[in-house]
């Protein structure tokens, strides 16, 4: 008889509306494509809907390759959104995005004095699958916009901001912070946030990528 | 009862041929009238309706206060005249008079050139108004009009009322009754019947192609508006009337005035297709509306273009169509008009949004003065694709995005600019800073197999961590330190070095080295150095 009770128990809590502080939400999740980190993300993968902060501690580190991987495949799904880039620090080179498989004609850049708002049309428009900004700087009521307008218009959106923003605390349903590695081409990716990750820092090297 | 029904039975096969007897057999053919008389339905597939304008380009011209006797030269090198008022024709001037002789006639008389840009002006209106009530509307240059009306007979209450209201709508509009242009209406089943009787004056409501032989009979041979041989001709040969053109035999008529003519004779009797072409009609809208007092408050300005943006969506929804542009002009006291346009990225037709749209376009307008008058300008019309709303939020479940894309690029439009917001794709080009370009956001649903294809090319063969995914608008000068580039610290050269030597034919030369190198933080560059000249170091890309 206990058996029965605590099956019942365990159906209970693995309703999705039920979130426990060990346990993984159940979130909708999308590959990230490096094997080592999607096993470290709660759900398997970056969430399909919400936010996402990537810190790092200087421009360059890896931060658009951690994402390679999963924009090539969102950009080739059958009836594909779209993916905006809104006021990105340099021009992305679009034969290098090509050559990592990612869908050019998905692709929508946005140059601004006004990124936040641009941002947040983007993410509740609802056209978009994924759009990337690069904001000097976001305050956290500017983030809650932003989680809020992602979560309307069922995109993910992602922030890339510098390291000091670290100890602030964000809205954002996860948060990443990325450290290049001494001697090879990755980097070390720690969860600052996550609603049921690792705690554990993650090496990734971006070569070791599924090919997608 | 019975009997009959066995007289049928598809076996019986003696029974067959004594019931076609019954009928009586066709005419033989005799000429170009009459063979194939069987062909005609009794029921006219097309009814048409011909306006004539008589003395057009008489009517074209505008009156002047003198009263002189008015006489209409066309454009020849030795003008002829083609057409006089009574007054003029009272005083002798004949159509078809060299001027110097009209002259000579009558030396009171106001000669003057065919207007044909007024003459089509007045037409486009009188077709304008037919338009209302059938679609297949098509002018016959200069001065007849034909309408297609079989397909509206019902709504508009029959085909006598739709006659009335046709004609009623045509005298009682303005233009035209200035000019005293009154045309004449005929009905037919076909085309050029109509068009003839019309051109000759005559009375024709007929519905009933077997009176359409009749009908014709008397009218005179000039209301084909062949050309004068012919009709010179055709006079030589005693043939007055339709009635005795019809009568001659079809082989020895093609021989003598060949196979278009005869062409003509057989659309005229309806026994040849005689599609016309449709008047296309270039609509626009514009409207304004003038304030009680001056505005300045950019809110108050969009309360005040409500109700015409909401004249527009029903304008356009009555059509169908949608409009890409969308101009906003704005009137002061003094200074010139502020004008406001708007471009869209699919045609659109919804009042609120267009509102939307000038809401955010609005905020980057500075007005030099309140606001007089406003008024609104529609672009060409287009077709607009009516979708039914998807019952998934889009994204969800799988649902393809609907029109959101097109939605959020306006709106970024419209606050940010036009080249703000743009696509990427490749090029295939060796200089990296011509390998990629701008594009317009392809708007066209994409089939995801064809992905790999067109965009990516021969680059997407290349291995992908070859080339940075930064690049810089304008290469990046680097400091040196013994030859060795410097960004924060000496940088590593990791990978290199790769030759880029290129473009020497349209004046960008580049002889570059290019390297991948790594600063003592762990990012990764893209550098390059001259291979000419002072041998500069510069920073060209980022490996993100």
């Amino acid at each position: 008889m206990p058996d029965a009770h605590e099956k019942q128990l365990e159906e209970l809590l693995a309703h999705p509306s039920v979130w426990r502080g060990r346990s993984r939400a159940a979130v909708e999740t999308f590959p990230t494509g490096f094997a080592a980190l999607d096993a470290g993300l709660p759900g398997g993968g970056w969430p399909r809907h919400g936010l996402v902060e990537i810190l790092t501690p200087h421009p360059g580190v890896g931060e658009l390759y951690l994402l390679l991987p999963a924009l090539a495949a969102l950009s080739r799904l059958a009836p594909a959104r779209w993916c905006t880039w809104v006021s990105p620090p340099h021009e992305p080179f679009a034969p290098a995005l090509a050559a990592h498989g990612v869908a050019l004609d998905r692709m929508l850049i946005v140059r601004t004095h006004l990124p936040l708002w641009a941002h947040e049309q983007a993410l509740r428009s609802g056209a978009c699958e994924v759009a990337l900004a690069w904001l000097p700087r976001a305050s956290p009521r500017a983030v809650r916009r932003l989680q809020l307008a992602a979560e309307q218009g069922r995109a993910l959106g992602v922030l890339y901001r510098s390291q000091k923003y670290a100890c602030e605390a964000s809205p954002a349903m996860l948060r990443v912070l990325l450290e290049p590695l001494a001697n090879q081409h990755g980097a070390r990716l720690s969860l600052l946030k996550s609603r049921g990750g690792t705690r554990e820092s993650i090496d990734l090297t971006w070569a070791s990528a599924a090919a997608a | 009862m019975r009997a009959q029904k066995t007289l049928f039975e598809p076996g019986d096969v003696s029974a067959a041929p004594s019931v076609l007897r019954v009928r009586p057999a066709p005419p033989p053919p005799t000429g170009p009238g009459s063979e194939g008389q069987a062909a005609l339905e009794l029921d006219p597939r097309e009814l048409w309706v011909a306006a004539h304008v008589p003395h057009l380009s008489l009517r074209a011209l505008p009156r002047d206060e003198s009263g002189a006797p008015l006489v209409v030269l066309d454009e020849a090198r030795n003008p002829r005249i083609i057409d006089a008022d009574d007054e003029a024709q009272g005083a002798g001037v004949r159509v078809g008079m060299t001027l110097g002789a009209a002259l000579a006639t009558a030396p009171h008389i106001d000669a003057r050139p065919r207007d044909t840009a007024r003459e089509l002006a007045l037409m486009q209106r009188l077709a304008g108004i037919a338009a209302t009530f059938t679609p297949q509307v098509s002018i016959e240059a200069p001065d007849g009009l034909l309408l297609e009306i079989k397909p509206s007979i019902r709504l508009f209450g029959g085909l006598k009322e739709l006659c009335r209201q046709l004609r009623e709508a045509c005298l009682a509009d303005t233009v035209l009754a200035r000019g005293g242009t009154e045309p004449h209406f005929t009905l037919a089943p076909t085309a050029l019947a109509a068009l003839a009787a019309a051109r000759a004056g005559a009375r024709c409501f007929i519905t009933d192609p077997r009176q359409l032989p009749a009908r014709l009979k008397l009218l005179p041979v000039g209301v084909l508006r062949w050309d004068e041989d012919a009709n010179a001709r055709l006079l030589g040969m005693g043939v007055r009337t339709l009635g005795d053109l019809l009568r001659l035999p079809r082989a020895g008529f093609a021989k003598r005035f060949g196979p278009a003519r005869l062409a003509d004779l057989d659309r005229l009797q309806g026994r040849r297709a005689d599609p016309r072409r449709r008047l296309a009609r270039r609509e626009r809208f514009r409207t304004r509306v003038d304030l009680d007092h001056e505005i300045e408050d950019h809110d108050r300005i969009l309360e005040v273009l409500r109700p015409l943006l909401d004249e527009l969506e029903q304008f356009l929804r009555s059509r169908q169509r949608g409009i890409t542009a969308l101009q906003c002009r704005f009137h002061h006291y003094r200074a010139a008009p502020t004008t406001c346009a708007l471009r869209l990225a699919a045609p659109e037709a919804d009042a609120t949004r267009l509102q939307s749209l000038l809401r955010e376009r609005l905020a980057n307008v500075r007005l030099p003065e309140p606001v007089r008058r406003c008024e609104l300008r529609g672009g060409a019309l287009t077709e607009r694709p009516l979708a039914s709303r998807p019952l998934w939020s889009p994204g969800e479940r799988g649902h393809a995005p609907a029109n959101e894309m097109p939605a959020l690029i306006e709106h970024l439009r419209a606050r940010l600019g036009a080249e703000a917001v743009y696509g990427i794709g490749c090029v295939s080009q060796h200089r990296p800073e011509n390998a990629w370009c701008a594009t317009e956001p392809a708007l066209a649903p994409v089939v995801s197999a064809s992905h790999a294809g067109a965009g990516a090319g021969d680059v997407s063969r290349s291995p992908p961590f070859r080339r940075p995914l930064w690049l810089l608008h304008v290469p990046e000068e680097l400091d040196t330190q013994r030859g060795w580039p410097r960004r924060g610290g000496v940088l590593e050269l990791l990978a290199g070095p790769e030759r880029i030597e290129n473009g020497w034919w349209d004046g960008a030369d580049a002889r570059r080295d290019y390297f991948v190198a790594r600063d003592a933080r762990g990012a990764r560059f893209w550098v390059y150095r001259e291979c000419a000249g002072a041998r500069k170091w510069f920073l060209h890309g980022v490996f993100g």
